[in-house]
């Protein structure tokens, strides 16, 4: 009798719990991933069998082989990885005995990591395929012993500049007051560290944007409501004052001309502190995911989905991958952000764009908690040619905002006011960890006019509030085959209201 | 009509319409199908009869859970609805219904009362900012959960849910856990189960709140990773008339039978007059407790009724006290029990090991297999010899303060006189030197195995009684069966004539003696003592960087197979610290979040001295020599230095190469507490230093 009841449970809880899946468009295959033994945040932590494959930093060698750098401080070369079943793929260890290397970026006649406590050339000398030179190339930034004085990059800028960030310092030996924790800067060709922006918490991700302007995605936590993008530049600070101290030496391109403001809710905080630069997206916690930590360009040429010149941001909590699109109003970045593929076995931290429009993503959970159940790995994800129906583009306008879709919409429910709904929100700036959403408020939806090829709708809006963050729901809007959104939400940063 | 019933069962589950029978997982098992009196000692304990009634079954007592307070841990709405109605708000609960015949006002009275009195223990667990469900999902159908709960789900690796032919007894269903709780009260609640319910029937699994967190909101399909986004406990409002309505339905119905309550609501006992009506009724007048009984527990407990004090074996006391725990759920004893062919995927472990690598141990004569004061703390939560099995053995408290000793008293035997030992002839028997090699398959301490990791042998003296072990050694399948645990002795011949000339009950005495001295190790391990993640110089020169303890964050190890190894300062571009025997352990440096400053695993430390100063001194880096020894480069004072060192026999050896002459030869400071020898040479800008020391 009671075995009828085990049954019907079992059934009903079978169906009910549906797993997270990338959208169908996009497939996503393994490389290696794997299980440890214990949970990502045991401090009896273990890899599994095989190689540890928890991937820190990413790059393509001239030659094609992909250098892979991973947190215990081995980088590895893998070859066949873009074959179309990742079943030949090749290890081989390349480099060892580095100290916790979390970017990698192939230069010249070598490849360089950012180890805790330098930028360090690797070259191998002898075409041996194993590293020989291990050459120091950059660094001068204080190394506490905090664990959590990561530094990350290198990256390039547009330019050419190589630049690096640093996380503040947190636990033990975290004061913060020695330099640069919390800053950002590039390596001169004397190899010192020059900062030139500041404020940052934990800056995990940096990359060239659109332009090659550089971008860095940080982290929610103490100062950081949610997590930012920030556009890098010299002067700028950002948010969290602890690694602050640090201005009043004579490399300091960041001189605060008034002091920190606290408890206020962000617009005001801005105008309280005029060298305070707004992140150009704000990712809304939860919605967006809780932690980013890498963000690349896409620029497949249109072998990645209709996203060329969007930035595809890594997030480890939720183990997925969101969208941002950015536009230019009076001379500073800002745009939105939209969420885009999920389901990754880890908690990713490193992407990297393949020529053949694939992209790379390297993960490890290790520390901290994610939704992928997998200690770390390496997957790669394709589109596979299908239509993509999603709100590629929100722009900003002087009465409201443009929505730019990937597919002709459907006039009937793309031209009804009733089919969007819209709040905006900011948030409180403090050192609590992280912030609510405050201030909401409802935006009213004037009109939503449908342009002549379909594919694009200005909505007019009532209530637009510069600094904050715009949020739009359109679940009611079809592609004129009838199909729903991929995604229906879309998170705009309006820092500046464009003039008419 | 079983048939009927089976659809019956199912409708009643879904829609909550028919009343559902309690669920007792050990009668169901082992009485249902041939209702006894044992089996019926076994209901009469475990609904809660003798808590109103009176008797002594002999068993861990089941009082009802911990309810003063009740609204902390439970929405009142939803403890209204499971007091009106207990069997339809959680199929299965022992909980009778008392209200029949009551409004849903007098539920909600009741749930006013239990919210004016204090609980005894607080909450401990504050949101966490971290729930995994999919994890708390894979955690819930492997550590045990699922041997008394019904999976959701099939096993991992993945598989379809098992048939329901396999279930050979019922599985404890839930409550609507969403309408009755949120994530971090229930992740509280299943972190220690016996804070609300010390009686034990749900034991403690859980040791870490990440756990608890996570099987929380994969319970209550929690799609967020951030707890705090779940729904809070709604407080409650007391009005005073209602709390003392409350109270009175309290009393009247008498809950403080089996709940722990305040004196003014105490239920003096029941003395029970016959066999029949009352709570057995099929159909029980209005005022007595409603069961919903089945007609196997309705007999059973009718013919345990029929002569309530006749004394049973320990045998019997011990095996119905494992049924009322649901011991058997998890182990077999003397040939019933253990896990039933649909719950067996879900035990997940060793696949090297066989069986034993997946399934927890049989119970079968324990009481003479583990010494008492080790049975004891097993039982305490303490002493987890299997780290393989992912199934984890649960703490069951109070409920368990007498099984030791009733299993010692239920699988006594007369002693059997074994030999003294020899300590060297155990310890050679152990080892793979001419004995008969365990620790080929069994740990030993720290040591791992030489093949698989089969379970650490080195308690042994602490852990099991001498005469079992002579039992065991001798035919280790007829304890359990499909063991791939050889004999040695088969037939009480001892394999191995060498040892004390064969002789196999000095043999066995010899091991156990040696294992009790706890006085070193079997022969036969590799020379070297290392962790799973100390580095070891075999061929070449191992390069590391970390935090060293003296040096500082910017060190660089290097091991040398010779022995003699080195920590190189690349701050001060230095060198800064050598010693000898072990290199290194890089466990925190490659995995602990935490990178804390470390220090050298050999011994016969020696420093250079401090501070390593060296004017205007610049790392450069290092490159590494075909052998794979590294030479450190610095500019000093604008010339450029190449630092080599090696590892010699009982020292190091130092080559310091420079441009230019020796008017630019750069400081060189060597260790104290070593002997410095230079080697004569006349090459320009390069000096060679041996150094020495013990």
């Amino acid at each position: 009798m009671n075995k009828q009841l085990t049954l019907s449970l079992l059934c009903s809880a079978v169906a009910a719990s549906g797993a997270l899946a990338a959208a169908p468009q996009y497939q996503i295959a393994d490389i290696l991933t794997a299980d440890a033994p214990s949970a990502s945040r045991s401090k009896e932590w273990k890899p599994g069998a095989g190689i540890p494959l928890e991937v820190s930093g990413m790059d393509w060698m001239p030659d094609g082989r992909l250098a892979v750098a991973t947190r215990k401080g081995e980088v590895w070369m893998l070859e066949g990885v873009l074959a179309p079943t990742p079943d030949k793929v090749t290890f081989k260890l390349f480099a060892s005995g580095l100290h916790e290397p979390l970017g990698a970026l192939s230069d010249g006649d070598g490849l360089l990591v950012t180890q805790r406590t330098e930028v360090t050339r690797l070259r191998d000398t002898n075409g041996d395929g194993v590293a020989d030179e291990y050459l120091s190339a950059g660094g001068g930034w204080n190394v506490s012993g905090a664990y959590h004085g990561y530094a990350y990059g290198p990256k390039r800028d547009g330019r050419g500049n190589l630049w690096v960030t640093l996380n503040l310092d947190m636990g033990d030996h975290s004061a913060n007051k020695a330099p640069w924790r919390g800053w950002g800067g590039t390596i001169g060709p004397d190899g010192a560290f020059r900062p030139l922006a500041a404020g940052m918490r934990s800056p995990c991700g940096i990359g060239a944007g659109p332009g090659g302007d550089m971008f860095c995605v940080d982290q929610q936590g103490t100062w950081v409501p949610a997590t930012p993008i920030y556009h890098l530049r010299k002067g700028a600070f950002f948010l969290n004052p602890e690694g602050i101290a640090p201005q009043s030496l004579p490399e300091s391109p960041v001189k605060l001309s008034a002091n920190v403001p606290t408890k206020l809710p962000y617009p005001d905080a801005v105008h309280a502190l005029p060298e305070m630069c707004p992140p150009a997206v704000w990712l809304p916690y939860n919605k967006m995911g809780r932690s980013g930590t890498d963000l690349v360009l896409c620029d497949a040429g249109g072998k990645f989905g209709p996203f060329d010149g969007q930035l595809l941001v890594a997030e480890f909590t939720d183990a997925k991958i969101g969208r941002v699109f950015l536009e230019k109003i009076g001379g500073e970045y800002q745009g939105a952000a939209f969420p885009f593929l999920d389901g990754f076995a880890s908690g990713i931290v490193r992407l990297l764009a393949a020529k053949d429009g694939s992209l790379m993503v390297g993960m490890t959970s290790r520390g901290w908690s994610s939704l992928g159940t997998k200690s770390y790995g390496l997957q790669r994800v394709r589109w596979n040619g299908d239509a993509v129906f999603a709100i590629r583009e929100m722009r900003a306008k002087p009465d409201g905002f443009e929505l730019v879709f990937t597919e002709p919409v459907d006039p009937a429910t793309a031209s009804n006011p009733a089919s969007y709904v819209m709040t905006s929100y900011t948030y409180l700036y403090s050192s609590a960890y992280g912030s609510d959403e405050i201030e909401t408020a409802p935006l009213k939806i004037l009109s939503a006019t449908l342009a002549p090829d379909a594919r694009s709708v200005r909505l007019r809006v009532e209530g637009l509030r510069a600094l904050f963050v715009h949020e739009l729901h359109a679940p009611e809007v079809r592609s004129v085959g009838g199909r729903k959104l991929d995604h229906a939400e879309a998170y705009y940063t309006l820092n500046r209201i464009p003039k008419p | 009509m079983k048939r009927l019933l089976f659809l019956a069962a199912a409708l009643q589950f879904v829609a909550g319409w028919l009343p559902a029978a309690p669920v007792v997982p050990g009668f169901e098992r082992f009485h249902a199908s041939a209702p006894s009196a044992d089996g019926g000692r076994l209901l009469y304990n475990e609904l809660g009869c003798v808590n109103c009634h009176g008797g002594d079954t002999g068993l861990p007592a089941r009082r009802g859970p911990e309810i003063k307070g009740a609204t902390l841990h439970a929405q009142s709405d939803w403890l209204a609805t499971f007091i009106s109605n207990p069997d339809a708000a959680h199929p299965g609960t022992p909980m009778p219904g008392l209200l029949a015949g009551k409004s849903a006002g007098d539920a909600h009275a009741i749930v006013q009362y239990l919210a004016t009195l204090k609980p005894k223990g607080a909450l401990k667990l504050k949101p966490s900012r971290h729930v995994n469900a999919a994890r708390g999902k894979e955690l819930f159908h492997t550590v045990g959960c699922v041997s008394c709960h019904t999976p959701r789900a099939g096993s991992s690796p993945a598989e379809v849910p098992p048939k329901e032919s396999d279930f050979t007894y019922a599985s404890l269903g839930f409550p609507d856990l969403r309408q009755k709780t949120n994530v971090t009260v229930l992740a509280d609640f299943l972190l220690d189960p016996l804070k609300l319910r010390p009686s034990g029937r749900m034991p403690k699994l859980l040791s870490s709140e990440d756990d608890a967190m996570d099987i929380a909101g994969y319970l209550l399909d929690f799609e967020h990773s951030d707890g705090r986004l779940s729904l809070g406990i709604r407080p409650l409002g007391t009005s005073p008339e209602l709390v003392t309505q409350g109270r009175a339905l309290v009393a009247q119905a008498r809950c403080a039978a089996c709940h722990e309550l305040p004196k003014e609501v105490a239920a003096a006992p029941q003395k029970l007059q016959k066999q029949s009506g009352g709570c057995l009724d099929p159909a029980p007048p209005q005022g007595v407790p409603r069961y919903n009984l089945t007609g196997p527990q309705r007999t059973a407990l009718q013919l345990y009724l029929a002569h309530p004090t006749e004394k049973p074996s320990p045998g019997r006391t011990a095996d119905l006290t494992l049924q009322a725990l649901n011991c058997a759920a998890c182990h077999e004893r003397n040939g019933s029990g253990g896990p039933d062919s649909a719950r067996k995927a879900y035990f997940q472990g060793d696949h090297n090991l066989g069986d034993t690598g997946l399934y927890p141990p049989p119970l079968t004569a324990v009481g003479r297999k583990l010494q008492p004061d080790w049975l004891a703390k097993v039982l305490a939560g303490e002493n987890r010899v299997r780290p393989y099995l992912k199934t984890r053995m649960p703490v069951f408290g109070e409920a368990v303060s007498g099984l030791g000793t009733l299993l010692a008293q239920a699988d006594a035997r007369a002693p059997r006189q074994l030999p003294g030992g020899d300590d060297a002839a155990g310890r050679k028997l152990l080892g793979t030197l001419g004995g008969v090699g365990c620790i080929t398959c069994h740990r030993w301490g720290d040591r791992p195995s030489l093949g698989i990791q089969a379970l650490d042998l080195s308690n042994l003296g602490q852990r099991i009684q001498p005469d079992w072990l002579y039992e065991y050694l001798l035919d280790p399948a007829a304890y359990r069966p499909g063991t791939l645990m050889p004999s040695f002795w088969p037939g009480g011949k001892a394999a191995n004539a060498e040892v004390l000339a064969g002789h196999t009950a000095k043999q066995i005495a010899s091991i156990y003696s040696f294992a009790k001295s706890a006085n070193g190790e079997p022969e036969g391990f590799p020379q070297t003592q290392n962790g799973e993640f100390e580095l070891l110089p075999k061929e070449r020169p191992i390069v590391q960087r970390t935090f060293l303890e003296g040096v500082g964050t910017h060190a660089i190890l290097v091991g040398f197979p010779a022995g003699a190894h080195l920590a190189y300062d690349a701050k001060s571009a230095q060198p800064a610290q050598a010693w000898k025997g072990r290199f290194f352990d890089a466990y925190n440096t490659w995995f602990s979040r935490f990178a804390p400053f470390e220090r050298p695993a050999g011994e016969r430390v020696v420093h250079w001295p401090k501070p390593w100063s060296a004017p205007a001194s610049r790392f450069l880096g290092y490159r590494l020599d075909a052998g794979g020894v590294p030479i450190f480069m610095s500019s000093v004072a604008g010339v450029a230095v190449e630092d080599r060192f090696e590892g010699i026999p009982n020292g190091l050896r130092r080559s310091i190469s420079w441009t230019g002459r020796a008017a630019t030869q750069p400081p060189i400071q060597h260790p104290s507490g070593v002997t410095v020898q230079e080697e004569a040479s006349n090459a320009q800008g390069r000096r060679t230093f041996t150094y020495l020391w013990e």
